[in-house]
């Protein structure tokens, strides 16, 4: 746990300068949702790649809670194999699965029945008396948002959740979405805060995970030479994309409640425009982080009308098309989707931040599903020369390229003179690519809950960041679930979406990069 | 030096890396030639010829034997930190006068993460390998000097003064040279010692154990500390305790040799890299008094345990399993500084030098 004494006590001696970074404290995580996806996928191999790099204390323990029916050893032996899958290390190291697997434990159990929770309780003191756990707590809420209340008043009337100030800890991770506009957000805010305090409570958002996301902080605050140009003066506009490839894989239950805009747009999408945008914090600590992503989120413009709506939003619908050589259907012809959805796959939409850095740049943003290919990415155009030394025509601006993914990196687009001829300037590119750098990084989960274990909520969205987002979003879901909205625009799949979304830029006389 | 310690930064030979290209000059260094070869390891890649350089590594050996047994450290390293690994080998002792040079690249994520020139010059040839050095680092990246021989002579002043940091393991010589880094670093030389990463867990547990919310009241009257060193009093050992000396004040110390090393494991080098064995003079156990508190730590194979015990019947308080701090895994932590002092660790081994026997040196 970072260090952070109270006003009245003596700081620790030992710990100021030490290189090493701290293990968290002893700690058993209950799982809830223990045999889901998330939980196989992503959970168990995040916690077993942690401790094989000696991440973990060995005092640890892991708690699944499902319906399911499963034994301990069946649950242990059910995870061992996601692992064999799932890890990004393998082969399974058995010297250290033995370890792990030994603290594996599952209770089975409808979260409506107290019961489950009593048995819990019971399996929790266990593996304080044998794992050495201390009674610190961490629980993962791998669940549908609808159970959250359940789970949460569950837990309390159960004696599981520790006040903030007691010394065994009690953490709870949830996992997006946090509501389906502001008011459920507020709603479930008041509720979760009801039973926790702010500081027990970790809202992932699995993109902040992403070493290049975090590297964004460094790139902008650990070097001299960008900072003095990231403003009006010297940038154009700013464009960020994060295009899938993939369609929407089976889950158009999901889907057809959540659209573009909850699924990627109020929670990953903000989260990059914050951090390209923020001022510098006045520490690298959780609170001073997000207290300047939230200055960003409320200074952007919200849109008051339909009209607004329209004039800065183009909204897409993928129809049958390829991708990557491959026919793929159309939205509408996905397994499980309503005839006649309206449910938007793609966005593009332009906003203004309204700050002294800021203001008349517009931030382009596209995201959808069924695009050409995969790609993230921040681009900052930088303004043009203000007299073309070298003939019309002959320069294109600068532009900072900061790659999310794939091919993690940064490029800067920049003029150079073909060698030869006289004078005649070539646009060329300086390209850093992380991988090649630095080789593999770890996942975003693993960086996540190791740092939910330590109590680090830097990389997590405190209450009022998911409200000001939803402010955001939800200004614009307000026009668009309308009826009198248009519906979205159809673009086959395998496309950078609709043409609109090309017109929206073309409009103020710019362009979407080619990916 | 003396054997039983072992040798600096030594993990074991790495297979001989593929497509080696090698030179042998008559008459002093021909750099052009060197460059030259470079370009063909690169080319013979096809694609992906894009270098990637974070740093100069330049690692300094005085027997190929040295070098041949550090190979798998700096490639583990460099595997964390791409650079150009420049090693020179300066076995003066041997006859005749040679000077050759074997250049190599390691490719990594579509990208080449390590170039790797080895000049091996015996006899007189020595004398060039300085000059032949500085003509081949980058310029825009710091220089990391690994340090093979024992903290003393010409070569190491020089390398002091023209590098951004010097790497070593005191860990590696008995304890008694700790001395002689000591007078390096009052000098302001930048110093990175592998024995001080090495100790980098008992550190971190001993500071983890303090800010736990029940013990956080014996923060303040921390009185005495001792460690204990496996087979011979050590570095590592000297180092913990003379850490703690420079972080509480009045602190009595105490430090003595007890059991002995563990066996080299019958396979070295697993696949999955795990703790290191306890080796000779390494910490084995720490213990630090804040009446009534007594804190224990002590290592149990690949894991470290933390105990209380004092006006409670005593119980561990944590428990961390211990990276697998080989070799080449350390030198990588101590790459994350890449210029200038570690002021934690100048301290602590002005600090660790006081508790030798006088006239030490």
């Amino acid at each position: 746990m970072p260090y952070a004494p109270e006003h009245d006590e003596v700081p620790n001696p030992l710990r100021p300068g030490l290189r090493a970074e701290s293990t968290p404290e002893p700690c058993a995580v209950v799982i809830f949702g223990a045999s889901g996806d998330l939980a196989h996928r992503k959970l168990v191999p995040a916690l077993y790649n942690l401790a094989l790099g000696a991440h973990l204390p060995a005092a640890f323990g892991i708690v699944g809670v499902s319906k399911s029916a499963f034994s301990h050893e069946e649950y242990a032996r059910d995870m061992r194999e996601a692992l064999g899958r799932f890890s990004r290390t393998k082969p399974v190291d058995p010297e250290i699965w033995q370890d792990f697997g030994a603290g594996m434990r599952y209770v089975s159990g409808s979260f409506d029945d107290p019961d489950t929770f009593a048995r819990l309780r019971s399996q929790l003191e266990e593996l304080d008396r044998t794992r050495v756990t201390r009674g610190n707590r961490l629980y993962y809420f791998a669940t549908p948002p609808s159970t959250f209340p359940t789970l949460l008043r569950q837990l309390k009337s159960a004696g599981l959740i520790n006040p903030p100030l007691h010394p065994a800890f009690t953490r709870v991770v949830i996992e997006k979405p946090f509501g389906r506009d502001l008011a459920s957000a507020r709603a479930l805010n008041r509720l979760v805060l009801e039973t926790c305090d702010e500081k027990q409570v970790f809202r992932i958002d699995h993109y902040l995970g992403k070493e290049t996301v975090q590297n964004l902080l460094v790139f902008r605050f650990a070097n001299s030479i960008f900072e003095p140009i990231w403003n009006r003066r010297y940038v154009d506009h700013v464009q960020i994309t994060a295009g899938e490839e993939l369609g929407i894989e089976g889950r158009a239950r999901y889907y057809e409640e959540a659209g573009i805009m909850r699924d990627m747009i109020q929670n990953h999408v903000l989260q990059l425009v914050c951090l390209s945008a923020m001022e510098p914090p006045v520490a690298f600590d959780a609170d001073a982080v997000r207290d300047e992503k939230i200055k960003v989120l409320r200074a952007v413009e919200t849109f008051d009308s339909p009209d607004q709506v329209q004039r800065n939003v183009v909204l897409g619908q993928y129809t049958a098309g390829s991708v990557a050589g491959a026919d793929v259907p159309g939205y509408q012809q996905e397994k499980d989707v309503t005839q006649g959805s309206r449910t938007p796959t793609f966005v593009s939409l332009r906003l203004n931040i309204r700050s002294w850095r800021w203001d008349g740049v517009p931030f382009y943003i596209r995201s959808g599903k069924r695009m050409p290919k995969r790609a993230t990415e921040i681009a900052v155009h930088f303004r043009p020369l203000p007299h073309s030394l070298f003939g019309a025509g002959t320069t294109l601006p600068n532009v900072l390229i900061i790659r999310v993914q794939p091919q993690e990196g940064i490029a800067l687009r920049f003029s150079a003179k073909v060698p030869g001829e006289r004078y005649r300037p070539r646009t060329v590119s300086m390209d850093f690519r992380y991988g090649s750098a630095f080789g593999a990084t770890p996942e975003a989960y693993e960086r996540l809950l190791l740092d939910a274990l330590r109590g680090d909520q830097t990389l997590f969205t405190r209450r009022d960041e998911v409200e000001a987002a939803w402010k955001i979003a939800g200004s614009i879901l307000a026009a668009t679930e309308s009826s009198e909205f248009p519906p979205p625009h159809p673009y086959p799949a395998g496309t950078w979406g609709p043409q609109s979304a090309d017109q929206l830029l073309a409009g103020d006389g710019r362009a979407w990069r080619r990916l | 030096m003396s054997e039983q310690y072992g040798e600096p930064i030594a993990a074991g030979a790495a297979p001989h890396p593929a497509g080696e290209l090698e030179v042998r000059f008559d008459r002093g260094v021909d750099l052009a030639r060197i460059e030259q070869l470079l370009q063909q390891a690169r080319d013979r890649g096809g694609t992906g010829q894009e270098s990637v350089c974070t740093l100069n590594l330049v690692a300094i050996y005085f027997t190929q034997g040295q070098y041949e047994r550090a190979r798998e450290a700096l490639e583990v390293a460099g595997s964390a930190h791409p650079c150009r690994l420049l090693v020179l080998v300066a076995d003066q002792l041997t006859e005749p006068e040679s000077l050759t040079a074997r250049v190599s690249v390691v490719r990594s994520g579509g990208a080449i993460s390590m170039e790797r020139i080895v000049l091996t010059a015996t006899g007189r040839a020595v004398r060039h390998l300085e000059s032949a050095m500085t003509g081949l680092l980058h310029t825009e990246v710091p220089l990391v000097v690994i340090w093979g021989g024992r903290p003393q002579g010409d070569l190491l002043v020089r390398a002091v003064e023209s590098a951004d940091r010097i790497i070593g393991d005191s860990g590696a010589r008995p304890p008694t040279f700790l001395a002689d880094v000591a007078k390096l670093v009052a000098r302001g030389a930048p110093i990175g010692d592998l024995a001080w990463a090495r100790i980098f867990p008992w550190q971190s547990l001993a500071a983890d154990v303090l800010d736990l919310p029940n013990l956080r009241e014996h923060r303040g009257n921390i009185r005495t500390a001792r460690v204990v060193c496996a087979g011979a009093v050590g570095a590592e050992g000297l180092l913990l305790l003379g850490w703690m000396q420079s972080r509480v004040k009045r602190l009595s110390v105490a430090i003595h040799a007890e059991g002995q090393p563990e066996e080299e494991p019958e396979t070295s080098h697993a696949v999955i890299p795990r703790a290191e064995r306890l080796g000779l003079g390494h910490v084995s156990r720490f213990e630090f008094t804040s009446p009534p508190a007594t804190f224990t730590l002590r290592r149990e194979r690949g894991l470290l345990l933390a105990e209380v015990k004092g006006d409670d019947d005593g119980y561990v308080v944590n428990r961390v399993r211990l990276p697998p701090d080989t070799p080449g895994r350390l030198l990588g932590l101590e790459l994350k500084l890449l210029a200038g002092h570690d002021e934690l660790y100048a301290a602590a081994v002005q600090a660790a030098a006081k508790l030798l026997p006088t006239g030490t040196s």
